[in-house]
Protein backbone atom coordinates (compact mmCIF):
# COMPACT_ATOMS: atom_id res chain seq x y z
CA UNK A 1 0.00 0.00 0.00
CA UNK A 2 1.40 3.74 -1.04
CA UNK A 3 1.84 5.77 2.11
CA UNK A 4 2.41 9.39 1.16
CA UNK A 5 5.47 8.85 -1.35
CA UNK A 6 6.64 12.47 -2.74
CA UNK A 7 6.97 12.86 -6.43
CA UNK A 8 9.48 15.05 -6.73
CA UNK A 9 9.97 17.18 -9.38
CA UNK A 10 13.30 19.14 -10.62
CA UNK A 11 13.12 21.58 -13.29
CA UNK A 12 16.85 20.75 -15.42
CA UNK A 13 18.96 23.99 -16.23
CA UNK A 14 19.32 25.24 -19.29
CA UNK A 15 22.82 24.41 -19.98
CA UNK A 16 23.86 20.89 -19.40
CA UNK A 17 27.21 20.34 -19.63
CA UNK A 18 29.96 18.55 -17.37
CA UNK A 19 30.18 21.27 -14.70
CA UNK A 20 26.38 21.57 -14.37
CA UNK A 21 25.22 18.14 -14.77
CA UNK A 22 27.67 17.22 -11.78
CA UNK A 23 26.29 20.30 -9.77
CA UNK A 24 22.72 19.23 -10.21
CA UNK A 25 23.45 15.70 -9.96
CA UNK A 26 24.40 16.52 -5.93
CA UNK A 27 21.26 18.57 -5.77
CA UNK A 28 19.11 15.38 -6.61
CA UNK A 29 21.36 12.87 -4.50
CA UNK A 30 18.96 13.39 -1.56
CA UNK A 31 16.18 12.36 -3.52
CA UNK A 32 17.62 9.55 -5.59
CA UNK A 33 18.86 8.34 -2.29
CA UNK A 34 16.01 7.79 -0.51
CA UNK A 35 13.67 4.98 -0.41
CA UNK A 36 11.69 4.04 -3.43
CA UNK A 37 12.33 7.62 -5.17
CA UNK A 38 9.75 8.94 -7.69
CA UNK A 39 11.68 11.64 -9.49
CA UNK A 40 10.69 13.72 -12.37
CA UNK A 41 12.93 15.77 -14.42
CA UNK A 42 11.26 18.70 -16.55
CA UNK A 43 13.61 19.24 -19.60
CA UNK A 44 11.33 22.40 -20.63
CA UNK A 45 14.45 24.62 -20.29
CA UNK A 46 16.85 22.66 -21.58
CA UNK A 47 18.49 23.82 -24.71
CA UNK A 48 21.86 22.57 -24.20
CA UNK A 49 22.58 19.08 -23.37
CA UNK A 50 25.90 17.14 -24.18
CA UNK A 51 27.43 13.84 -23.50
CA UNK A 52 27.80 14.27 -19.35
CA UNK A 53 24.70 15.49 -19.67
CA UNK A 54 22.94 12.03 -21.21
CA UNK A 55 25.52 10.04 -18.40
CA UNK A 56 24.50 12.01 -15.51
CA UNK A 57 20.70 11.61 -16.32
CA UNK A 58 21.82 7.46 -16.69
CA UNK A 59 23.13 7.70 -13.59
CA UNK A 60 20.60 9.15 -11.96
CA UNK A 61 18.07 6.58 -13.58
CA UNK A 62 20.36 3.78 -12.44
CA UNK A 63 20.43 4.73 -9.01
CA UNK A 64 16.41 5.24 -8.66
CA UNK A 65 16.05 1.68 -10.17
CA UNK A 66 18.61 0.45 -7.59
CA UNK A 67 16.23 1.78 -4.82
CA UNK A 68 13.08 0.57 -6.72
CA UNK A 69 11.95 3.81 -7.70
CA UNK A 70 11.95 5.52 -10.74
CA UNK A 71 12.91 8.80 -13.08
CA UNK A 72 10.68 9.90 -15.65
CA UNK A 73 11.34 12.93 -18.05
CA UNK A 74 8.69 15.42 -18.92
CA UNK A 75 8.54 18.42 -21.40
CA UNK A 76 11.42 17.79 -23.00
CA UNK A 77 12.63 20.48 -25.28
CA UNK A 78 13.28 20.36 -29.15
CA UNK A 79 16.79 20.27 -28.38
CA UNK A 80 17.28 17.71 -25.69
CA UNK A 81 14.85 15.38 -26.89
CA UNK A 82 17.11 15.40 -30.09
CA UNK A 83 19.98 15.02 -28.08
CA UNK A 84 18.44 11.72 -26.62
CA UNK A 85 17.39 10.49 -29.76
CA UNK A 86 20.60 10.37 -31.04
CA UNK A 87 21.98 8.63 -27.91
CA UNK A 88 19.63 6.45 -27.81
CA UNK A 89 18.47 6.86 -24.31
CA UNK A 90 14.99 8.51 -25.08
CA UNK A 91 13.69 4.31 -25.06
CA UNK A 92 15.20 3.91 -21.48
CA UNK A 93 12.93 7.06 -19.92
CA UNK A 94 9.01 7.44 -19.43
CA UNK A 95 8.69 11.07 -21.14
CA UNK A 96 5.72 12.74 -20.72
CA UNK A 97 4.27 16.32 -22.20
CA UNK A 98 3.89 17.88 -19.17
CA UNK A 99 5.20 17.88 -15.94
CA UNK A 100 2.09 17.11 -14.58
CA UNK A 101 1.43 14.13 -16.04
CA UNK A 102 4.54 12.24 -15.47
CA UNK A 103 3.59 13.22 -11.63
CA UNK A 104 0.31 11.44 -12.35
CA UNK A 105 1.65 8.71 -14.19
CA UNK A 106 3.17 7.44 -10.92
CA UNK A 107 -0.21 6.88 -9.78
CA UNK A 108 -2.30 5.88 -12.62
CA UNK A 109 -1.91 4.24 -15.89
CA UNK A 110 -1.26 6.57 -18.33
CA UNK A 111 -1.38 4.30 -21.64
CA UNK A 112 -0.55 6.56 -24.14
CA UNK A 113 2.43 8.10 -22.21
CA UNK A 114 5.17 5.19 -23.06
CA UNK A 115 5.40 5.33 -26.67
CA UNK A 116 5.49 6.91 -29.23
CA UNK A 117 6.82 10.86 -28.33
CA UNK A 118 4.88 12.95 -28.52
CA UNK A 119 1.73 11.48 -27.34
CA UNK A 120 -1.35 11.56 -29.22
CA UNK A 121 -3.85 14.12 -28.09
CA UNK A 122 -7.15 12.09 -26.39
CA UNK A 123 -10.46 13.73 -27.28
CA UNK A 124 -11.66 16.62 -25.38
CA UNK A 125 -12.87 16.15 -22.31
CA UNK A 126 -9.76 14.80 -20.34
CA UNK A 127 -8.66 17.06 -18.37
CA UNK A 128 -5.02 16.57 -19.50
CA UNK A 129 -3.74 14.89 -22.59
CA UNK A 130 -4.08 11.89 -21.46
CA UNK A 131 -7.08 9.89 -20.23
CA UNK A 132 -6.54 9.14 -16.80
CA UNK A 133 -8.28 6.42 -15.20
CA UNK A 134 -7.32 5.30 -11.33
CA UNK A 135 -5.72 1.67 -11.52
CA UNK A 136 -8.31 -0.96 -10.36
CA UNK A 137 -7.90 -1.50 -6.89
CA UNK B 1 23.17 28.38 -81.75
CA UNK B 2 25.30 29.88 -78.91
CA UNK B 3 23.14 29.26 -75.81
CA UNK B 4 24.78 30.19 -72.09
CA UNK B 5 23.20 30.24 -69.02
CA UNK B 6 23.05 32.05 -65.49
CA UNK B 7 23.04 30.21 -62.39
CA UNK B 8 21.70 31.93 -59.06
CA UNK B 9 22.73 30.16 -55.81
CA UNK B 10 21.46 31.18 -52.39
CA UNK B 11 19.80 33.83 -53.55
CA UNK B 12 16.55 35.00 -52.02
CA UNK B 13 13.56 36.66 -52.96
CA UNK B 14 12.02 39.58 -51.13
CA UNK B 15 8.97 38.25 -50.99
CA UNK B 16 10.35 34.72 -50.78
CA UNK B 17 8.10 33.37 -47.86
CA UNK B 18 4.96 34.77 -50.04
CA UNK B 19 5.79 32.43 -53.18
CA UNK B 20 6.84 29.58 -50.83
CA UNK B 21 10.28 29.88 -51.57
CA UNK B 22 11.07 30.56 -48.08
CA UNK B 23 13.68 28.56 -46.22
CA UNK B 24 15.64 26.38 -48.81
CA UNK B 25 18.46 25.80 -46.62
CA UNK B 26 19.85 23.02 -44.27
CA UNK B 27 21.31 23.50 -41.08
CA UNK B 28 22.42 27.51 -42.81
CA UNK B 29 23.73 26.28 -46.00
CA UNK B 30 21.43 26.35 -49.08
CA UNK B 31 20.23 23.40 -50.63
CA UNK B 32 21.32 23.98 -54.12
CA UNK B 33 25.27 23.84 -52.58
CA UNK B 34 25.38 20.93 -50.29
CA UNK B 35 26.29 17.62 -51.48
CA UNK B 36 24.45 15.36 -52.95
CA UNK B 37 25.73 11.37 -53.68
CA UNK B 38 29.96 13.22 -54.17
CA UNK B 39 29.22 16.40 -55.71
CA UNK B 40 27.11 19.29 -55.27
CA UNK B 41 23.98 20.10 -56.69
CA UNK B 42 24.74 23.54 -58.36
CA UNK B 43 27.86 21.52 -59.98
CA UNK B 44 25.94 19.17 -61.21
CA UNK B 45 22.94 21.43 -63.47
CA UNK B 46 25.82 22.83 -64.69
CA UNK B 47 27.39 19.73 -65.59
CA UNK B 48 23.64 18.85 -67.18
CA UNK B 49 23.51 22.23 -68.96
CA UNK B 50 27.44 22.02 -71.02
CA UNK B 51 26.44 18.40 -71.68
CA UNK B 52 22.72 19.52 -73.37
CA UNK B 53 24.83 21.70 -75.34
CA UNK B 54 24.84 25.22 -73.31
CA UNK B 55 28.25 26.62 -73.90
CA UNK B 56 28.94 28.90 -70.71
CA UNK B 57 27.61 28.63 -66.96
CA UNK B 58 28.09 31.24 -64.88
CA UNK B 59 26.80 30.76 -61.07
CA UNK B 60 26.54 33.79 -59.08
CA UNK B 61 26.48 32.81 -55.30
CA UNK B 62 25.52 35.14 -52.64
CA UNK B 63 28.65 35.77 -50.30
CA UNK B 64 26.38 36.54 -47.27
CA UNK B 65 24.95 32.44 -47.32
CA UNK B 66 27.21 29.88 -46.36
CA UNK B 67 28.85 28.76 -49.17
CA UNK B 68 30.69 25.65 -48.56
CA UNK B 69 33.72 25.55 -49.69
CA UNK B 70 33.44 22.33 -51.44
CA UNK B 71 31.35 24.23 -54.10
CA UNK B 72 34.24 26.34 -54.76
CA UNK B 73 36.66 23.55 -56.04
CA UNK B 74 35.45 20.81 -59.41
CA UNK B 75 33.86 23.40 -61.63
CA UNK B 76 33.61 22.09 -65.06
CA UNK B 77 35.84 24.50 -66.90
CA UNK B 78 33.10 25.98 -68.92
CA UNK B 79 31.30 26.96 -66.08
CA UNK B 80 32.27 30.29 -64.00
CA UNK B 81 31.72 31.24 -60.38
CA UNK B 82 31.32 34.49 -58.89
CA UNK B 83 30.53 35.75 -55.52
CA UNK B 84 28.25 39.10 -54.94
CA UNK B 85 26.56 40.26 -52.16
CA UNK B 86 23.25 39.94 -51.05
CA UNK B 87 22.60 43.96 -51.86
CA UNK B 88 24.31 43.34 -55.42
CA UNK B 89 23.73 39.65 -56.62
CA UNK B 90 20.74 40.65 -58.83
CA UNK B 91 22.37 43.63 -60.52
CA UNK B 92 25.44 41.45 -60.56
CA UNK B 93 22.88 38.65 -62.65
CA UNK B 94 22.14 41.54 -64.83
CA UNK B 95 25.67 42.76 -65.68
CA UNK B 96 26.48 38.86 -66.73
CA UNK B 97 23.40 38.45 -68.87
CA UNK B 98 25.29 41.83 -71.11
CA UNK B 99 28.53 40.25 -71.10
CA UNK B 100 26.78 37.21 -72.58
CA UNK B 101 24.94 38.75 -74.93
CA UNK B 102 27.74 40.85 -75.46
CA UNK B 103 29.91 37.75 -76.30
CA UNK B 104 27.31 35.94 -78.70
CA UNK B 105 24.86 34.34 -76.75
CA UNK B 106 21.55 34.15 -78.74
CA UNK B 107 19.70 32.83 -75.83
CA UNK B 108 20.17 32.55 -72.27
CA UNK B 109 19.02 30.53 -69.64
CA UNK B 110 18.33 32.19 -66.49
CA UNK B 111 17.89 29.95 -62.87
CA UNK B 112 17.63 30.20 -59.64
CA UNK B 113 18.37 26.91 -57.46
CA UNK B 114 15.63 27.01 -55.83
CA UNK B 115 14.08 23.97 -57.20
CA UNK B 116 15.99 21.01 -59.16
CA UNK B 117 14.74 20.42 -62.31
CA UNK B 118 15.60 17.57 -64.85
CA UNK B 119 15.14 19.73 -67.94
CA UNK B 120 15.53 18.40 -71.16
CA UNK B 121 17.20 21.81 -71.90
CA UNK B 122 17.34 20.69 -76.20
CA UNK B 123 13.01 20.36 -76.08
CA UNK B 124 13.00 23.66 -73.63
CA UNK B 125 15.15 25.81 -76.69
CA UNK B 126 12.58 24.41 -79.69
CA UNK B 127 9.59 25.11 -77.17
CA UNK B 128 11.12 28.85 -76.66
CA UNK B 129 11.89 29.32 -80.51
CA UNK B 130 8.76 27.89 -81.82
CA UNK B 131 6.62 29.96 -79.97
CA UNK B 132 8.66 33.27 -80.48
CA UNK B 133 8.52 34.85 -77.08
CA UNK B 134 11.01 37.10 -75.71
CA UNK B 135 11.23 35.41 -72.50
CA UNK B 136 9.96 32.06 -71.67
CA UNK B 137 9.29 30.77 -68.11
CA UNK B 138 9.14 26.79 -67.22
CA UNK B 139 6.79 26.08 -64.53
CA UNK B 140 5.60 22.58 -63.17
CA UNK B 141 2.54 20.42 -63.71
CA UNK B 142 0.74 22.45 -61.19
CA UNK B 143 1.82 25.66 -62.64
CA UNK B 144 3.99 27.08 -60.47
CA UNK B 145 6.96 28.39 -61.52
CA UNK B 146 10.60 26.72 -61.28
CA UNK B 147 12.22 30.11 -61.46
CA UNK B 148 13.88 28.92 -64.80
CA UNK B 149 13.69 31.26 -67.74
CA UNK B 150 15.30 31.24 -71.07
CA UNK B 151 15.76 34.79 -72.31
CA UNK B 152 16.61 35.92 -75.79
CA UNK B 153 20.25 37.42 -75.68
CA UNK B 154 19.29 40.74 -77.45
CA UNK B 155 16.34 40.98 -75.05
CA UNK B 156 18.54 43.49 -72.78
CA UNK B 157 15.73 45.34 -71.18
CA UNK B 158 13.25 42.18 -70.66
CA UNK B 159 16.59 40.60 -68.87
CA UNK B 160 16.97 43.54 -66.86
CA UNK B 161 13.15 43.94 -65.84
CA UNK B 162 13.40 39.68 -65.00
CA UNK B 163 16.73 40.16 -62.60
CA UNK B 164 15.27 43.98 -61.09
CA UNK B 165 12.23 42.42 -60.26
CA UNK B 166 13.93 39.17 -58.62
CA UNK B 167 12.56 36.58 -61.07
CA UNK B 168 9.08 37.48 -59.98
CA UNK B 169 7.67 38.29 -63.44
CA UNK B 170 8.36 39.48 -66.60
CA UNK B 171 8.39 42.62 -68.72
CA UNK B 172 5.99 41.89 -71.36
CA UNK B 173 3.54 38.52 -71.45
CA UNK B 174 5.91 35.45 -72.46
CA UNK B 175 5.16 31.80 -72.63
CA UNK B 176 4.79 29.49 -70.32
CA UNK B 177 6.50 25.97 -70.71
CA UNK B 178 5.27 22.95 -68.83
CA UNK B 179 7.25 20.70 -67.41
CA UNK B 180 5.92 17.41 -66.44
CA UNK B 181 9.94 15.58 -65.77
CA UNK B 182 11.46 15.23 -61.91
CA UNK B 183 11.49 18.26 -60.04
CA UNK B 184 11.98 18.58 -56.61
CA UNK B 185 11.35 22.24 -54.88
CA UNK B 186 14.06 21.48 -52.16
CA UNK B 187 12.77 23.71 -49.56
CA UNK B 188 13.62 21.68 -46.52
CA UNK B 189 15.69 18.80 -45.38
CA UNK B 190 13.07 15.93 -46.21
CA UNK B 191 12.97 17.62 -50.03
CA UNK B 192 16.94 16.38 -49.69
CA UNK B 193 16.54 13.60 -48.87
CA UNK B 194 13.62 12.25 -50.98
CA UNK B 195 16.02 13.49 -53.98
CA UNK B 196 18.79 11.72 -52.37
CA UNK B 197 16.95 8.84 -52.62
CA UNK B 198 15.80 9.44 -55.98
CA UNK B 199 19.14 8.63 -56.55
CA UNK B 200 20.04 5.97 -54.70
CA UNK B 201 16.76 4.04 -56.14
CA UNK B 202 17.81 5.55 -60.07
CA UNK B 203 14.65 7.35 -60.27
CA UNK B 204 16.39 10.90 -61.51
CA UNK B 205 19.43 11.63 -63.26
CA UNK B 206 21.65 12.27 -60.35
CA UNK B 207 23.88 9.15 -60.03
CA UNK B 208 26.37 8.70 -56.92
CA UNK B 209 30.08 9.45 -57.58
CA UNK B 210 32.18 6.26 -56.92
CA UNK B 211 31.69 2.63 -57.68
CA UNK B 212 28.89 0.28 -56.74
CA UNK B 213 30.35 -2.87 -54.82
CA UNK B 214 27.28 -4.68 -54.14
CA UNK B 215 23.35 -3.74 -55.37
CA UNK B 216 22.63 -0.74 -54.38
CA UNK B 217 25.48 0.05 -52.46
CA UNK B 218 28.26 2.94 -53.70
CA UNK B 219 31.32 4.00 -52.45
CA UNK B 220 33.82 6.67 -53.45
CA UNK B 221 37.89 6.11 -53.81
CA UNK B 222 39.74 5.99 -50.98
CA UNK B 223 36.59 4.83 -48.59
CA UNK B 224 37.86 2.78 -45.28
CA UNK B 225 35.39 0.41 -44.01
CA UNK B 226 36.23 -1.53 -41.20
CA UNK B 227 35.97 -5.12 -39.93
CA UNK B 228 32.12 -5.20 -38.36
CA UNK B 229 30.68 -2.24 -40.79
CA UNK B 230 27.82 -3.16 -42.64
CA UNK B 231 26.59 -1.30 -45.40
CA UNK B 232 22.94 -1.99 -46.23
CA UNK B 233 21.55 -1.19 -49.82
CA UNK B 234 20.52 1.63 -50.83
CA UNK B 235 23.72 3.78 -49.12
CA UNK B 236 26.35 5.29 -50.37
CA UNK B 237 29.81 6.18 -48.85
CA UNK B 238 31.53 9.51 -49.92
CA UNK B 239 35.41 9.04 -50.90
CA UNK B 240 37.92 8.98 -48.20
CA UNK B 241 35.56 8.49 -45.41
CA UNK B 242 35.77 5.93 -43.17
CA UNK B 243 33.31 3.38 -41.12
CA UNK B 244 34.39 2.62 -37.84
CA UNK B 245 33.33 -1.44 -36.62
CA UNK B 246 30.02 -2.24 -35.36
CA UNK B 247 28.42 0.84 -37.75
CA UNK B 248 25.90 0.61 -39.71
CA UNK B 249 24.58 2.77 -42.94
CA UNK B 250 21.57 1.84 -44.44
CA UNK B 251 18.07 2.57 -45.49
CA UNK B 252 19.28 5.65 -48.06
CA UNK B 253 21.80 7.50 -45.77
CA UNK B 254 24.55 9.01 -47.49
CA UNK B 255 27.83 9.54 -45.86
CA UNK B 256 29.29 12.49 -47.76
CA UNK B 257 33.23 12.61 -48.81
CA UNK B 258 35.76 12.54 -45.89
CA UNK B 259 33.34 12.05 -42.82
CA UNK B 260 34.09 9.70 -40.29
CA UNK B 261 31.26 7.14 -38.70
CA UNK B 262 32.47 6.10 -34.77
CA UNK B 263 32.04 2.48 -33.63
CA UNK B 264 28.49 1.52 -33.40
CA UNK B 265 26.67 4.07 -34.33
CA UNK B 266 23.79 3.84 -36.88
CA UNK B 267 22.90 5.91 -40.08
CA UNK B 268 19.64 5.30 -40.69
CA UNK B 269 17.82 7.27 -43.13
CA UNK B 270 20.10 10.12 -43.24
CA UNK B 271 22.13 12.71 -45.00
CA UNK B 272 25.88 12.63 -43.25
CA UNK B 273 27.30 16.33 -45.32
CA UNK B 274 30.94 16.21 -46.05
CA UNK B 275 34.09 16.59 -43.65
CA UNK B 276 31.62 15.61 -40.47
CA UNK B 277 32.44 13.41 -37.26
CA UNK B 278 29.62 10.96 -35.90
CA UNK B 279 30.68 9.52 -32.35
CA UNK B 280 30.13 6.34 -31.28
CA UNK B 281 27.26 4.73 -30.49
CA UNK B 282 24.70 7.16 -31.81
CA UNK B 283 21.55 6.39 -33.69
CA UNK B 284 21.00 9.21 -36.43
CA UNK B 285 17.95 8.38 -37.77
CA UNK B 286 15.92 10.59 -40.70
CA UNK B 287 18.33 14.17 -39.89
CA UNK B 288 20.54 15.87 -42.03
CA UNK B 289 23.66 16.06 -40.05
CA UNK B 290 26.91 18.23 -40.38
CA UNK B 291 28.92 21.89 -40.13
CA UNK B 292 28.27 20.76 -36.35
CA UNK B 293 24.29 20.22 -36.20
CA UNK B 294 21.63 18.32 -36.47
CA UNK B 295 18.39 19.07 -38.44
CA UNK B 296 15.70 15.98 -37.88
CA UNK B 297 13.21 15.61 -40.42
CA UNK B 298 10.49 14.70 -37.71
CA UNK B 299 10.42 18.19 -36.20
CA UNK B 300 11.45 21.61 -37.44
CA UNK B 301 14.27 22.19 -36.08
CA UNK B 302 18.19 22.16 -36.60
CA UNK B 303 19.80 21.64 -32.99
CA UNK B 304 22.95 22.82 -32.77
CA UNK B 305 25.93 20.01 -31.05
CA UNK B 306 29.14 21.65 -29.16
CA UNK B 307 30.27 18.23 -27.52
CA UNK B 308 32.55 16.41 -29.95
CA UNK B 309 32.04 13.40 -28.62
CA UNK B 310 28.54 13.65 -30.32
CA UNK B 311 29.17 15.49 -33.69
CA UNK B 312 31.88 17.89 -34.67
CA UNK B 313 33.42 18.76 -37.93
CA UNK B 314 37.17 18.04 -39.39
CA UNK B 315 39.11 20.20 -40.96
CA UNK B 316 39.02 20.78 -44.62
CA UNK B 317 42.85 20.86 -44.71
CA UNK B 318 44.51 17.64 -45.00
CA UNK B 319 47.64 18.65 -43.49
CA UNK B 320 45.35 19.46 -40.00
CA UNK B 321 43.63 16.11 -40.33
CA UNK B 322 46.21 14.43 -40.25
CA UNK B 323 48.07 16.12 -37.37
CA UNK B 324 45.00 16.19 -35.13
CA UNK B 325 44.96 12.42 -35.09
CA UNK B 326 48.53 11.94 -34.50
CA UNK B 327 48.17 14.18 -31.60
CA UNK B 328 45.24 12.37 -30.62
CA UNK B 329 46.70 9.30 -31.01
CA UNK B 330 49.64 10.24 -28.75
CA UNK B 331 47.59 12.35 -25.98
CA UNK B 332 45.58 9.12 -25.43
CA UNK B 333 47.51 7.10 -22.81
CA UNK B 334 48.60 10.36 -20.81
CA UNK B 335 45.10 11.90 -20.81
CA UNK B 336 43.97 8.29 -19.57
CA UNK B 337 46.24 8.47 -16.48
CA UNK B 338 45.62 12.20 -15.83
CA UNK B 339 41.97 11.00 -16.09
CA UNK B 340 42.64 8.18 -13.61
CA UNK B 341 44.54 10.20 -11.14
CA UNK B 342 42.46 13.09 -10.46
CA UNK B 343 38.84 11.62 -10.97
CA UNK B 344 37.27 11.38 -7.71
CA UNK B 345 36.64 7.69 -6.41
CA UNK B 346 34.27 8.25 -3.60
CA UNK B 347 30.89 9.46 -4.38
CA UNK B 348 29.81 12.52 -2.37
CA UNK B 349 27.53 11.90 0.86
CA UNK B 350 23.56 12.50 -0.11
CA UNK B 351 22.78 15.73 2.55
CA UNK B 352 19.08 14.91 4.34
CA UNK B 353 16.33 15.04 2.43
CA UNK B 354 14.51 17.92 4.21
CA UNK B 355 17.67 20.16 4.05
CA UNK B 356 18.05 19.23 0.25
CA UNK B 357 14.19 20.43 -0.25
CA UNK B 358 14.65 23.59 1.09
CA UNK B 359 18.23 24.45 -0.74
CA UNK B 360 17.59 26.13 -3.11
CA UNK B 361 19.22 25.26 -6.99
CA UNK B 362 22.61 26.38 -8.05
CA UNK B 363 22.75 24.49 -11.23
CA UNK B 364 19.55 26.66 -12.28
CA UNK B 365 21.13 29.72 -10.65
CA UNK B 366 17.65 31.40 -10.82
CA UNK B 367 14.40 30.22 -8.99
CA UNK B 368 11.58 28.05 -11.53
CA UNK B 369 9.00 31.20 -12.20
CA UNK B 370 6.11 28.54 -11.53
CA UNK B 371 3.62 30.44 -9.11
CA UNK B 372 2.78 28.22 -6.07
CA UNK B 373 -0.80 27.50 -6.31
CA UNK B 374 -1.73 25.21 -3.12
CA UNK B 375 -1.15 26.69 0.40
CA UNK B 376 0.59 23.04 0.72
CA UNK B 377 3.32 23.63 -1.85
CA UNK B 378 4.62 27.02 -0.69
CA UNK B 379 6.96 24.59 2.13
CA UNK B 380 8.71 23.38 -0.70
CA UNK B 381 11.64 26.00 -2.28
CA UNK B 382 10.75 27.55 -5.32
CA UNK B 383 13.02 25.25 -7.31
CA UNK B 384 9.95 22.60 -7.50
CA UNK B 385 8.15 22.81 -9.65
CA UNK B 386 5.26 20.37 -8.49
CA UNK B 387 5.42 18.24 -5.06
CA UNK B 388 2.75 16.13 -4.72
CA UNK B 389 1.77 13.77 -2.06
CA UNK B 390 -0.63 10.54 -2.79
CA UNK B 391 -1.61 7.45 -0.89
CA UNK B 392 -4.17 8.00 1.96
CA UNK B 393 -4.73 11.41 1.21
Amino acid sequence: METSRPVVVKRMPERLNLRTARQFEREVQPFLASDRPQVVFDLSQVRHLDAAGVDMLLRCLQQAMKRDGDLKLAAPSDHALTILELTRTDRLFEMYETSTDAVRSFTYFLPNAMRPFPIVPQPAGSASGNALQPRAA
Amino acid sequence: MDVSAILLVGVAQNDSAASGAAGETVLGVPIATLDVLGRPLVHRVAQHLLASGVSRVAIIANSDASIPAGMRQGLPSEAQLIVADAEHVWREGERIFEELSDSGAELVIVWRLGAYAEIDVETLLQAHLDQGARTTEVCDANGQSLELFVVCGSRRNDAAYLFRHQLLGTRMPGCDYKFYGCCNRLRTAADLRELTIDGLMLRNLLRPVGHEIRPGVWVGQGVRIQKGARLVAPCYVGSYSCIRPAAVITRGSTIEHHSEVDCGTVVEGANVLPFSYLGAGLDVCQAVVGYNKIAPLRRPVEVEITDPKLISMASQHAPVRAASTVGALFSFLPLQLIRGLLSKTQPEQPTDLQTALKESSAALREPAAHPIASQDSAKFPNNMIVARRYGNE
